[in-house]
């Protein structure tokens, strides 16, 4: 008598589907959470856009973002700095009257992080700018997207694949990041 | 067994699919990041930029040595204080308890708004007001005392505060016609400056120059620990044992060691108030030796005739040959320093104690000399009219004025003598009786809690305010504290407070009292400072001389020492010296151990203890934390069979507590010694319900010279109550057991 | 595969920089120091170390990267008491940095014995390997009571439960030195520059950081005198703190 492995597994064939069937959908669960329920684009308080302030208008990143090139932070403009221009331009705009909004109420605008690195890395704005990296390098084409989109996943192998290649002094020591 | 895929197995697989499919999801989901925001200013910060630290500088106020601190803020908030280098007290140092005031500005326990008594007084119990119905009553109770001609039946108890806002509080007084304002504070060396006024006619501290003295002799006083400006000390210390090539000898004359004591070269374990008499005879051992040339030296001899080595060596417990030793080291450095205070000032005896110190000095020819004893200069500042600050004996006198009748209005601000005062003083009662109390602080405490009505401070990093160091540091030194952050909670400074008062109680108090806050009453007092010193007196010109101040954190007249009439001073203290034998409460053959408390050096007088940071600091001695402890001579507790952890019953002739026992290798067999600062009832989460306070159980017996508490002449008794606990320290072992750890073994170096 | 074995040899062999790039060394003067904990509560200010709470400190799980030890000699009344600090000592040849099996604390460029929170598994070898007995383990995400976390630094991170920590030389003050070395186009730091926060507070300055390699830095001069020598020297530890013994005087 012979044993027929096919046979003997044909046991199996059913657990075999519903182990199949749940990691299956498993994949699925997660490619609909990234492709459909992604973060990487949070939708803001205000319809801000990028393209039409750096990009058309050319307004220069530092312009508002002050800080980036000489404290670790680069900055969010005040709603002050806001409104220096938006007393005057396009007032109209139902955006424009929510920033208005804040600023008579004395209101920071909730602005939702695209570029979030946890709490235990101290990354700093200032050196990359100093070792004359562009903006764009890390923060992708901004003068185009009417919503910023993050462009890099902000993990660590990424950093620390650019910190080797640059040959970046101390870069692969953990405490230049971490302390 | 069908292969076949039936509707079951179907529904099986979509089942799986679709749980995995949401775990899937949820996965994912964790997998991200929390959404964190970016909150932008509504207007851009003028003094700072995120990420980037901003320092200011201010006056510590942790104690009475006004210490110059540096504050780092990032955005806003208060990280971390460190000394400010350019001031001459602290010079860039600071201690423990100066550290932790950040512990003070963002304590949980803070009071956020007025209060007002909604219970039995003394309840506790009290509701929030708001700043105009608490300014509005108090200054209709002040006013109409006012319009009365009653006010001097209002009182003004203040704890140890500096400066101008001392002046405002005298003015205010003085306004409303009342001649009753004290301060108080424990640490208060009342007998120091009676011994100092006896012996140099001074009413300010003179400056003890540690830093350049060749051999340091303590009388008592902890300078490194609590005594005065311990910051000061310390960098002084530091000089005078490795900043020179012939490094500094220290001896330490004391019951219980101390800080200090443990790091001088040799402690002498003298009876507690027989530091006096040893100093005499070590000055009569000097001039019989010869070693004295003064004109003066035959009155010296006759003066000192009583206390010979031999006559004193019983009294203090200290051989002839031992206090000639150190006599003759004392006359061969130079310069050399005698220092006294701590338990020896505080004995029944303290004042002529110390005065027999400043004695020693003259004899050693340590007066008016570098490293020995320097003059502060008379200040140049109208700020510095003396400080009502006020000995055990005028607290009494207050106390028994406020059980008076005619007492109607007492007024608290940041004291708390219910804690600082031994219970026979009968504080609580005497401020009960007062029919209206108006607390000022920043934090609910034992006498707070007996108030009426109570208005928040600001915290000392909130508040414009500024400081005259006392000790000085030999030259003129002010310097001026201004808010590092802005203030948390709906509170205000002191200052803010007597001068709305002011405005509100009307009738001459506003025109003689203009100023429309604190920091403008600052800045208008500075500027006539400023005009003393300077030719130009335009408001440019001031304006500059006010924003570097504030970026220095300190101003300064160069050094100037004055020439004191020598001879005179000789005479003086020729006249002043006297021994009387210290006295004790309670029998000896009863009370077997005279008493010891000392200032802990994390709690100061008790105020640290809500400091969550010095709660969990270990003691530098006993490396205990937590809570409190009495110290035993490990002889006596092998007599009494008494263990580290078990509980005492100490009993004075007038009270009595409990705490653990903790056995403290070096201290005298007839003495217990305790810390101050735990044992509070009501001072916050991290303080209250903590230790024992030894303050409590003190026989009110006070210094003959000056009426300060003699806080060293009480005698208790002993006994197990039979429980044990666990005394929670970092020390293992205390012993090297040969493992070399100091390097003192031969083979290193 | 070999290389990384050999590098992970490598790296188990004492000496595995032949010279570091600064040789960050501490001296502690024992003839000044006096006892006095402002350094505990600098480091404790500085470095966000939690207030652990009574009940935890009695079970010794109290967390303090620099701790004051006190060493009695004699019996009363000739009785001595000496005070040394006692903080990590960036070893050269550390015996934590063998034991840990994630490299979450391991040697860098600069002499300094590290310790990554975010790789630390908390399997506690390095405290037991460690003879000096400062590396603290978080037994709880401890928590600060509102407002009181409004003080913690933002320079450094908050360490949450299960990772051990220890004293980093104040590595933020490190960083932010060579930062601003760095915006001088200066290629060293300056001497005396960099104070971790202990020896910033020291009322009696018996405390000196710097770089060990520069011969003409202070603390190279301390380390250089003959009153220094290492605590535990016997186990070849190499660290990078030269205690001052204390002056003894006859009396």
């Amino acid at each position: 008598m012979s044993i027929s492995v096919l046979e003997a597994l044909a046991y199996f064939k059913k657990p075999a589907l519903v182990v199949f069937g749940g990691v299956a959908g498993f994949v699925v669960g997660i490619w609909v959470n990234s492709t459909y329920f992604d973060d990487a684009t949070p939708i803001q308080p205000i319809e801000f856009s990028h393209r039409i302030h750096a990009g058309e208008n050319e307004i220069p990143c530092q312009y508002c973002h002050v800080y980036a090139a000489r404290t670790p932070v680069a900055g969010v403009p005040s709603v002050e700095k806001c409104m220096g221009c938006h007393r005057s331009v396009a007032t109209d705009k139902p955006e424009i009257i929510k920033v208005a909004q804040y600023f008579a109420d004395r209101k920071p605008i909730p602005w939702i992080k695209v570029y979030d690195v946890p709490d235990f890395v101290h990354f700093t704005h200032k050196r990359h700018i100093k070792a004359g990296l562009e903006c764009a390098t890390c923060h992708g084409p901004v003068d185009t997207m009417d919503r910023i989109t993050r462009q890099q996943p902000l993990r660590m192998p990424w950093c620390v694949d650019c910190h080797t290649s640059k040959e970046v002094e101390n870069g692969r020591d953990c405490w230049t990041c971490h302390k | 067994m069908s292969n076949k895929i039936n509707r079951r197995d179907f529904l099986k697989f979509v089942g799986a699919g679709t749980l995995g499919a949401g775990a899937g999801f949820l996965a994912a989901d964790a997998s991200k990041m929390t959404t964190e925001f970016l909150i932008p200013q509504v207007n851009l910060p003028e003094d700072y930029s995120p990420g980037i630290a901003t320092w200011y500088h201010t006056v510590c106020t942790q104690c009475s040595a006004g210490c110059g601190i540096s504050v780092r803020t990032r955005e806003g908030r208060a990280k971390k204080i460190e000394g400010n280098p350019s001031h001459p007290v602290n010079q860039g140092r600071l201690c423990a308890l100066g550290q932790a005031g950040l512990n003070v500005l963002y304590n949980p326990d803070r009071i956020k708004t007025p209060l007002l008594r909604d219970g039995e007084r003394g309840s506790g119990s009290f509701s929030p007001i708001s700043w105009d119905q608490a300014l509005t009553t108090i200054s209709g109770v002040l006013g109409t005392l006012k319009i009365q001609k009653k006010a001097n039946n209002a009182y003004l108890l203040s704890g140890g505060v500096n400066g101008h806002l001392h002046e405002l509080f005298a003015l205010f007084m003085d306004q409303l016609g009342s001649k009753n304002y004290l301060q108080h504070e424990f640490s208060h060396p009342a007998s120091l400056y009676a011994a100092n006024k006896a012996c140099f006619d001074e009413d300010v501290l003179p400056y003890y120059d540690i830093r350049n003295s060749k051999y340091l002799l303590s009388f008592g006083a902890d300078y490194l620990g609590a005594w005065l400006s311990p910051v000061h000390h310390s960098v002084s210390y530091g000089h005078l044992r490795q900043g020179t090539e012939q490094r500094g000898r220290c001896v330490q004359v004391e019951a219980r060691m101390s800080l200090s004591g443990a790091n001088a070269d040799e402690w002498i374990a003298a009876r507690p108030g027989s530091e006096g008499m040893l100093a005499l005879a070590m000055a009569h051992s000097i001039v019989e030796q010869g070693l004295y040339a003064g004109a003066d030296a035959g009155d010296w001899k006759q003066a000192l005739g009583a206390y010979s080595p031999a006559s004193v060596a019983e009294r203090s417990g200290i051989s002839a040959d031992r206090i000639v030793r150190i006599a003759t080291e004392f006359a061969a450095a130079s310069p050399s320093l005698a220092i006294g205070g701590g338990a020896a000032g505080a004995s029944t005896n303290g004042t002529a104690n110390l005065v027999a110190v400043n004695v020693l000095n003259y004899i050693g020819g340590n007066i008016g000399e570098a490293g020995g004893i320097l003059f502060n200069p008379a200040s140049t500042f109208s700020i510095d009219a003396p400080r009502p600050r006020a000995s055990y004996q005028q607290m009494l006198k207050l106390f028994a004025s406020l059980r008076g009748n005619d007492a109607e209005v007492l007024i608290l601000h940041d004291t708390n003598p219910v804690f600082t005062l031994p219970a026979a003083a009968n504080v609580k009662e005497a401020v009960m009786a007062v029919p209206y109390v108006i607390g000022m602080s920043s934090f609910m405490d034992e006498t707070m809690a007996l108030a009426d009505i109570i208005l928040p401070l600001d915290t000392y990093l909130e508040a414009w305010g500024d400081n005259i160091p006392d000790p000085g540091v030999g030259f003129a030194v002010a310097s001026i504290a201004q808010p590092v952050v802005k203030r948390l909670y709906d509170t205000r400074s002191a200052g803010d407070i007597i001068l709305a008062l002011a405005h509100q109680i009307g009738g001459e108090l506003p025109a003689n009292m203009p100023w429309t806050s604190m920091e403008n009453y600052l800045m208008e007092m500075w500027r006539s400072v400023y005009r003393g010193k300077s030719d130009d007196s335009s408001d440019q010109g001031f304006r500059k001389f006010w924003t570097s101040i504030l970026e220095s954190g300190v101003w300064g007249e160069s050094p100037q020492q004055q020439d004191r009439p020598h001879q005179a001073m000789g005479r003086a203290m020729l006249s002043a010296v006297g021994m009387a034998q210290p006295s004790f409460a309670g029998n000896e053959s009863e009370y077997r151990f005279v008493m010891q408390p000392y200032l802990s050096l994390a709690f100061h007088d008790g105020r640290g203890a809500n400091l969550p940071w010095m709660q969990e600091l270990p003691d530098p001695l006993t490396s205990i934390v937590y809570n409190s402890w009495v110290e035993l001579n490990p002889k006596t507790a092998a007599e009494l069979a008494i263990g580290e952890g078990d509980v005492l019953l100490v009993e004075s002739t007038v009270g009595r507590f409990e705490a653990p026992a903790f056995i403290y290798e070096a201290i005298r067999p007839d003495v217990v010694a305790m810390p101050i600062g735990q044992g509070h009832g009501n001072y916050g989460r991290y303080a209250s319900g903590r230790g024992s306070n030894p303050i409590e159980i003190l026989a009110p017996e006070t210094d003959s010279g000056s009426g300060g508490l003699a806080w060293s002449a009480t005698r208790v008794k002993i006994s197990k109550t039979g429980r044990r606990v666990h005394v929670i320290k970092t020390d293992g072992t205390t012993r090297d057991l040969g493992r070399n750890i100091l390097g003192q073994k031969d083979g290193h170096a | 595969m070999s290389t990384a074995l050999e590098k992970f040899k490598k790296y188990r062999k004492p000496g595995y920089y032949d010279k570091f790039d600064y040789h960050w060394t501490m001296s502690i003067d024992l003839d000044r120091c006096t006892g006095c904990e402002a350094c505990v509560v600098a480091c404790q200010a500085e470095n966000n170390l939690p207030i652990v709470g009574e009940q935890q400190f009695a079970m010794r799980r109290e967390i303090k990267w620099i701790r004051i030890e006190r060493y009695w000699e004699g019996e009363y009344p000739d009785i001595k008491l000496q005070f040394i600090p006692m903080l990590c000592q960036h070893c050269d040849q550390a015996p934590c940095e063998i034991a840990c099996p994630v490299f979450a604390t391991y040697h860098n460029q600069d002499g300094l014995n590290t310790q990554v929170y975010n790789r630390c598994i908390g399997t506690r070898t390095c405290a037991v390997y460690c003879p000096y007995e400062v590396r603290f383990f978080n037994w709880f995400t401890y928590e600060w009571d509102e407002p009181l976390e409004q003080q913690l630094n933002p320079d450094v991170t908050v360490r949450e439960k299960g990772v051990m920590e220890k004293c980093t030389f104040c590595i933020q003050r490190i960083r932010q030195a060579k930062d601003a070395a760095k915006d001088d186009s200066r290629r060293r730091v300056r001497d005396g520059e960099i104070k971790p926060a202990c020896v910033q507070s020291c009322p009696t300055e018996a405390m000196v950081f710097g770089d060990l390699n520069d011969p003409d830095s202070q603390v190279s001069k301390m380390a250089r005198n003959p009153r220094g020598y290492h605590v535990l020297e016997e186990l070849n530890t190499t660290p990078s703190i030269v205690y001052l013994k204390r002056v003894h005087t006859d009396g």
